[in-house]
């Protein structure tokens, strides 16, 4: 066993590490705002909105990341670019990820929003409504507030996956942290230190995730 | 209404669990064979004929593909006449690229035949036949490039299939750690994302890019040859140590070069 192959291909590392949080960073963020409309969209009482929104969640959910990937990189978006974009360049692989990290992201984030804002009494609804308030206003002002806090475990546990599965767009390429480990075991067929290193960097980012972010999160949005 | 949703959580407890019991059950019986076939046991016993395992990763055409559920190919054309000259039993398996070093490793793989290139750090871990094939690296370009080697591609992206000998130049060139160089997966992967414009150029072996490049008729490419490309032989490749059985894959190798077989299967596949 040689652990130097480890520091042999630290560039690769440093970039893969890099490449991983910020595909996390934006695919949370992507997903969770489009996640939010989604789940929205769920719950709405006009079936233009909710079966499209219904749809959307069952199929993201429902197929493997993994061929998500692939069909988003080798075939949506080069079809949609060679259709709107002839004379723009395909965007790279890189772009692919953040597209399906984040597309596969708001499926599981709709419905915990969903479940979030379920959870909440009807009543609270009946009371802001009973104030004067629009129900766009009371969801804004009572509602989500509220479901925020009950989504903020669920919402975690969804991060950390979207952190982890990150590691699937190695398949394409993706210059992230899975793709430095695939690379080096590849080449130098020493197994244990690049895969073992690869995990140990994960369980640090999802810890800092679940014990700093999420914790953080949850303090800052406890009513005093 | 309560009852019934009781009823319907048991059912599929029950479904699930029946589901993962059948998994277990039918996953035990071909790892038992596996190992009854392996066992060296069973080819000194004399009564059963030993059935060598042979390994490759089949999404490498042309040398070896799945065609619906059968592997075929250049290299499995060669292994099974090799067999049949060698007088040997082989059963092909598809293995995947890295888990057939494992495989041969550990034992569970006899042989292993994937357009291997014969290299010195291979040779450290396992054993080869004489040499099959002779092959050299291409640059897939696109028609207008005005790259004729290596060299000028610094810089660019290039695509290769990772831990391949395509890969190993690109680094010799640039560096291990250079940021340009995309490994995939598998070469078509590669190739595909040339075609998108993900990649200035791919890097492989000439037999797969030829292949590859004869079905894309719709687009314009070209493949150019670096003259400071090194032949590489392509091996078979078994378990460092096991001297009895690559001695009876050379021997069958032998046979069928002298007796023209090899040269009718590469025409089959590669023309003159």
């Amino acid at each position: 066993m040689d652990w130097g192959v480890v520091y042999e291909y630290r560039e690769l590392l440093y970039r893969g590490v890099l490449n991983t949080i910020l595909l996390t960073t934006v695919a949370t963020v992507c997903g969770t705002i489009m996640g939010l409309f989604i789940g929205l969209g769920k719950m709405s009482k006009n079936p233009v909105l909710r079966v499209p929104a219904s749809i959307y969640v069952e199929v993201f959910r429902g197929t493997p990341m993994f061929v998500q990937i692939l069909l988003i990189h080798f075939s949506l978006i080069p079809a949609i670019w060679r259709t709107f974009f002839p004379d723009a360049d395909i965007p790279t692989a890189l772009f692919s990820g953040f597209v399906a990290l984040s597309l596969n992201a708001a499926a599981y984030i709709a419905e915990i929003f969903r479940a979030g804002i379920q959870s909440v009494d009807p009543g609270q609804m009946e009371a802001a409504r009973s104030l004067g308030m629009t129900r766009g206003m009371a969801m804004r002002i009572i509602i989500i507030p509220q479901a925020f806090l009950r989504m903020l475990p669920a919402l975690g546990n969804e991060f950390i996956a979207l952190l982890k599965d990150s590691s699937l767009l190695a398949v394409i390429a993706t210059e992230e942290l899975g793709y430095f480990a695939f690379s080096v075991a590849k080449n130098t067929f020493e197994k244990l230190p690049p895969y073992l290193t690869a995990a140990a960097i994960y369980l640090v980012l999802t810890l800092f995730l679940s014990r700093v972010v999420v914790r953080g999160l949850e303090k800052r949005y406890t009513p005093k | 209404m309560k009852i019934g949703k009781k009823w319907a959580t048991s059912l599929m407890l029950v479904a699930g669990l029946s589901l993962v019991l059948a998994g277990c059950g039918g996953g035990s019986q071909p790892a038992q064979g596996g190992q009854a076939s392996t066992g060296s046991q069973a080819a000194a016993g004399g009564g059963a004929e030993k059935v060598y395992q042979v390994g490759t990763d089949a999404a490498y055409p042309p040398f070896e593909k799945m065609e619906a559920d059968k592997i075929t190919g250049f290299d499995i054309e060669v292994i099974q006449a090799v067999a049949d000259a060698a007088g040997i039993k082989i059963e092909v398996k598809n293995t995947g690229w890295d888990p057939l070093f494992e495989g041969i490793g550990s034992g569970a793989v006899d042989i292993g035949i994937s357009a291997i290139t014969i290299t010195d750090e291979r040779k450290e871990k396992f054993d080869f036949s004489e040499p099959y094939f002779e092959a050299h690296q291409l640059i897939l370009l696109p028609e207008d490039s005005t790259v004729t080697k290596l060299a000028d591609l610094q810089g660019k992206k290039i695509g290769v299939q990772s831990a391949t000998t395509g890969e190993t130049v690109v680094k010799k060139a640039f560096g291990d750690t250079y940021e340009g160089i995309k490994g995939y997966d598998d070469t078509p992967s590669a190739v595909d994302d040339f075609f998108n414009g993900r990649v200035e150029a791919v890097v492989a072996d000439n037999a797969v890019l030829q292949d590859y490049a004869k079905k894309i008729t719709d687009k314009k490419y070209k493949l150019v040859k670096d003259d400071s490309f090194e032949v590489e032989n392509y091996g078979i490749m078994v378990k460092k140590g096991n001297a009895e059985l690559l001695g009876k894959i050379n021997e069958g190798l032998k046979t069928i070069k002298d007796n023209g077989k090899l040269k009718e299967i590469h025409a089959k596949y590669f023309g003159e």
